[in-house]
């Protein structure tokens, strides 16, 4: 995926980001990594996209981070949902999923 | 939540960004290691998957720069980047900085000064309790003699107002004025204000200790109480609370203290104590000498008041009608504060408006000089427009700069204008305003504030507006941009300045020839040598006409023995002072039976010798003058011409059986009939102080204290000391109060004039100042981007001299221009100044005809100075430079 594409849908890639750490925390390589898997392939977050990403939701207060170990014994950052976050992420399913069919209705249509 | 986790994100973003970049740092190092770990478990070598990582990472620090970009903070950490920018670029100018917040200070200083003023007279609230419910009542008189005023008012409309206007809480005040109040063996020349029953009640002011007067102690002749102002408390009576209930010693009799005011407690008559008035409908009930002040009941609105007290003087409204036909008089209230401040409102509007329109020239310099500021720098706007910066950045950019140029020289604007307002204060004498002080509150301060923003968007705009259109090819290769449009922006500013200035010199020429026609008006006598004092003959001692005579005989003779003194006097008023005026009835001869008003003043028979009053026709009074003898009277020319139409008064009665005697030149005296210039002639009579009845004694020294005046040949060491000692011969236990020389009651006669001068004339200087600067600067600023014109030109074969006019041309053109326009502006708007002139016309020639000449030579100057810099180009060399 090009850089250009991840801008469109910034609105998006906060959905992808939330829903991967819905699971349980992950690293930043590990959000883009689950991000692909649940996606089966579709979506590449480039760090360029997922850096600022991340950081802005923490900042909203939707995500909390702290420092651990990975699975290799090296430091990384790791990132949680709060609990405003798990909030935040049933809010923005609802209304993707009402785009969507919404979307799939009128495209149907002759 | 959201707002507050921004908030706490912003906080940390910019105060621990050593922290917060560290982090962010070890978070994208890790990143890439995680990378490579997977890497390398997919089977390649470590060296290999670093370089694939960072590969596949791409820009380090690209990335960390978009994470920055999108931070929680990102804008103001931007504009904190300007402001150090800024303020590093204006430290590396001073010059420029330094010109534009001295320039700020004053005007900004100037404003500032004048709107406390303005503040403290019409914004701020009086110091009393819901001060929308007092007001004053003012007269409306329609037909022939149209007026609209606050009058006083006599006994009989008090009593009518008094029971008859249940909508109100009434009250009125005798006036202030100086009583001896003995404490112990000193006695001291006090200011006391006669107040009727409610008046603190109006003012909702209580008593700190005691209590307010009783209904017996405000009738006539009812028991003599007094109420002590807590200065007075404090200074003579040592803040003793044993003095409640007890007598002191006023005006010659016991009163007693009955109440003490609190501290800090300012009335509008400011005196040290209060005494009942006691009105009734005779004495000074006789007269309109009360004024009211009222305060509204709870529940009532300001038409009830005003329908009760037309309904309260119906009887004295259809009077008026039938004594002037055609007329018509209605009552209605005003708001106190507005009461009050109503003689001094439109002179502060003025100096508002003065103070705008040194504003308004500061601006236009600033813009000049921020103008040609930006052409210099186009050059770097050029690069940095070419680097990648929008047009937006840049003018955030100026904007920051000016406002952070006009935020220090509006704190230090702030500075100035107390220094000024101090300095003001100072000039003018005491209980001239009608406020107790003059404070910088915050309203002064907010007021200031929006005057910074507002010049620095003022000045900013103009240049920032060229920003847009820099042309990057041409900026970044020649050092020196033309434009054009530039100079045609700034001649305009220029003439503008100028314009400005014009107006503000004429308006203070104007009121400067006033005040010289009003200083120099013929005195009618000798002003100089003279040293006069007041005393207190408002007390009982003095009733006695006979007590009354041989206290001036006494006085009068002891001051002549003082060695120096020539001769000495009594008079009821002096020169320059306000008189009392009376009515007079003609008796004898054609206009017998005729009526009208005239200053009447007392004097003993050394008066007009001592104030070298020339006598024009029969004599002066002399001590046969008695209270047995024939009554008779001197009158003044002013009274001759519009009682007899000049013919000489000599020999005719008035009053009866007064004989006119003689006749004297006119003196000019502060206008008390009319409202008039504050210094004219008067009709006037004068009568010896011999022959003044009991009555009228009593009355007189209500509301005035004579004065003792004595002319030396010399100024004399310790004149004061012997004049009181001399009056203790006399009478040990009668007080002097201050003494003044004539020139002295004249300047306190004129001080509004004098202000006003002193204010305008500051302003106009100022003005002319910035004028000055203005075209300098723009004319050196020409001299200085022309310099390879001009080594051209001489190159060519122009003379140094031509270089000169054609450099010089443009600034003279704007001048010129300005002038013109000043002069245009100057016939619509000093016609405001009319109500303020006296002696000298609006449109006066040789006002205009002076200001003219002087901004021509000093803009001459100011346009010449800077082109003698052209003599000192060398062409070649200016030639050679690239």
């Amino acid at each position: 995926m090009s850089t250009k594409q991840t801008t469109l849908l910034q609105g998006t890639l906060d959905l992808l980001i939330l829903k991967s750490l819905g699971a349980g925390d992950l690293h930043g390589l590990g959000v883009s990594r689950r991000i692909e898997q649940i996606t089966h392939g579709a979506f590449l977050v480039k760090p360029g996209s997922l850096f600022p990403a991340l950081h802005r939701l923490e900042e909203a207060g939707w995500l909390s981070s702290s420092w651990g170990e990975s699975e290799n014994r090296r430091r990384a950052k790791f990132y949680r949902l709060t609990k405003a976050g798990r909030a935040q992420l049933d809010v923005e399913t609802e209304e993707w999923t009402r785009i969507a069919l919404a979307m799939t209705n009128a495209l149907a249509a002759s | 939540m959201k707002l507050l986790s921004r908030i706490a994100s912003v906080v940390r973003n910019l105060f621990r960004k050593e922290h917060v970049e560290d982090q962010l740092d070890a978070e994208v190092k890790a990143y890439v290691g995680l990378l490579a770990d997977e890497k390398i478990a997919a089977g390649m070598s470590e060296r290999e998957a670093r370089r694939a990582a960072h590969a596949e990472f791409g820009g380090v620090e690209q990335v960390k720069q978009t994470v920055r970009d999108r931070r929680a903070g990102a804008g103001l950490e931007l504009v904190w980047q300007d402001v150090r920018f800024g303020s590093r670029q204006l430290w590396r100018n001073p010059g420029f900085t330094a010109t534009v917040i001295v320039t700020l200070a004053l005007s900004i200083g100037a404003n500032t000064a004048i709107f406390s003023l303005v503040n403290a007279l019409m914004l701020k609230s009086l110091p009393y309790a819901q001060p929308e419910r007092m007001g004053a009542i003012y007269q409306r008189v329609t037909g022939p003699g149209a007026s609209e005023q606050r009058t006083g008012i006599d006994g009989e409309k008090w009593e009518l107002l008094r029971d008859n206007a249940p909508a109100l809480i009434s009250a009125v005040s005798g006036g202030t004025s100086g009583v001896n109040l003995q404490s112990g063996s000193r006695v001291q020349y006090v200011h006391n204000a006669r107040i009727s029953l409610h008046y603190l009640d109006v003012l909702a002011i209580h008593p700190l200790f005691g209590r307010n007067f009783s209904p017996e102690e405000d009738r006539p002749h009812g028991p003599k109480a007094a109420i002590l102002s807590y200065g007075l408390w404090h200074g003579v009576f040592n803040s003793d609370r044993n003095i409640l209930g007890q007598s002191i010693l006023l005006k010659g009799e016991a009163y007693s203290v009955v109440g003490i005011l609190p501290e800090n407690v300012a009335t509008p008559v400011n005196a040290e104590l209060y005494t009942a008035l006691q009105p009734s409908r005779e004495g000074e009930g006789g007269g309109t000498n009360f004024e009211a002040i009222v305060r509204l009941r709870d529940g009532a609105s300001w038409q009830d008041a005003d329908a009760e007290i037309n309904r309260a003087w119906s009887a004295r409204a259809q009077r008026f009608s039938k004594n002037s036909p055609g007329s018509r008089v209605t009552y209605y209230s005003l708001p106190l504060q507005k009461a009050q401040t109503a003689t001094l409102r439109p002179q502060v509007l003025a100096l508002m408006l003065a103070a705008g329109f040194i504003l308004l020239i500061a601006c236009a310099n600033l813009a000049g000089l921020t103008l040609v500021r930006m052409i210099r720098r186009a050059p770097e706007v050029a690069t940095r427009m070419a680097l990648g910066a929008s047009p937006w950045q840049i003018q955030k950019q100026f904007w920051i700069e000016n406002l952070l140029l006009a935020l220090v020289g509006g704190t230090v604007g702030v500075g100035v204008g107390v220094v000024a307002l101090r300095g003001l204060l100072m000039l003018l004498p005491e209980h001239f305003l009608p406020v107790a002080s003059v404070p910088l509150d915050g309203r002064v301060l907010g007021f200031t504030l929006m005057l910074s923003l507002l010049t620095s968007a003022l000045f900013g705009m103009l240049p920032a507006l060229t920003a847009r259109r820099v042309d990057l090819r041409s900026s970044v290769s020649s050092r020196a941009v033309a434009g054009a449009g530039s100079l045609r922006l700034r001649q305009a500013l220029i003439a503008g300045e100028l314009a400005l200035t014009v107006v503000l010199l004429a308006a203070s020429g104007l009121l400067i020839r006033t005040l010289v026609h009003l200083e120099t008006l013929a005195p009618g006598f000798n002003p100089n040598g003279l040293m006069t004092a007041k005393a207190s003959l408002d007390d009982v001692r003095f009733h006695d006409p006979a007590n009354f005579r041989n206290l001036l005989d006494a006085s009068t003779a002891a001051l002549q023995q003082i060695p120096g003194v020539q001769s000495a006097a009594v008079a009821l008023t002096l020169p320059y002072e306000r008189a009392i005026n009376d009515e007079v009835t003609l008796s004898d001869g054609k206009e017998s039976g005729q009526e009208g008003i005239t200053d009447v003043i007392y004097v003993t028979p050394g008066f007009f010798e001592t104030l070298q009053m020339p006598v024009m026709a029969g004599r002066a009074f002399t001590d046969a003058d008695g209270s047995n003898t024939q009554h008779v009277a001197v009158v003044n020319r002013a009274f001759a011409r519009k009682f007899y139409g000049g013919a000489s008064p000599v020999g005719r009665y008035v009053n009866k059986d007064t004989l006119i005697v003689g006749e004297v030149a006119d003196v000019s005296v502060s206008s008390g009939m009319y409202e008039g210039a504050p210094l004219m002639s008067e009709q006037a009579i004068y009568v010896p102080a011999a022959q003044v009845n009991a009555h009228f004694l009593e009355l007189i020294h209500i509301w005035v204290q004579p004065d003792w005046v004595v002319r030396t040949s010399g100024p004399i060491e310790g004149l004061t000391e012997s004049m009181q000692k001399a009056m203790a011969t006399a009478d040990p236990n009668l007080p002097f109060s201050g003494f003044s020389s004539m020139k002295e009651i004249l300047a306190q006669t004129l001080a509004t004039q004098r202000i006003e001068v002193a204010l305008l004339g500051a302003m106009a200087a100022l003005a002319l100042l910035l004028s000055v600067v203005g075209i300098s600067s723009l004319v050196a600023n020409l001299v200085a981007q022309r310099t390879r014109e001009i080594g051209i030109r001489m190159a060519l074969g122009s003379t140094v001299r031509q270089a000169m006019v054609h450099i010089g041309a443009p600034a003279v053109r704007a001048s010129a221009l300005g002038l013109l326009l000043g002069l245009a502006a100057c016939a619509g708007a000093l016609r405001v100044m009319r109500n303020l002139l006296y002696g000298v016309g609006v449109y006066d020639g040789p006002t205009l005809l002076t200001v003219v000449l002087v901004l021509a030579a000093v803009t001459g100057i100011a346009t010449a100075l800077p082109t003698l810099r052209i003599a000192g180009i060398d062409p070649a060399k200016t030639l050679r430079d690239e």
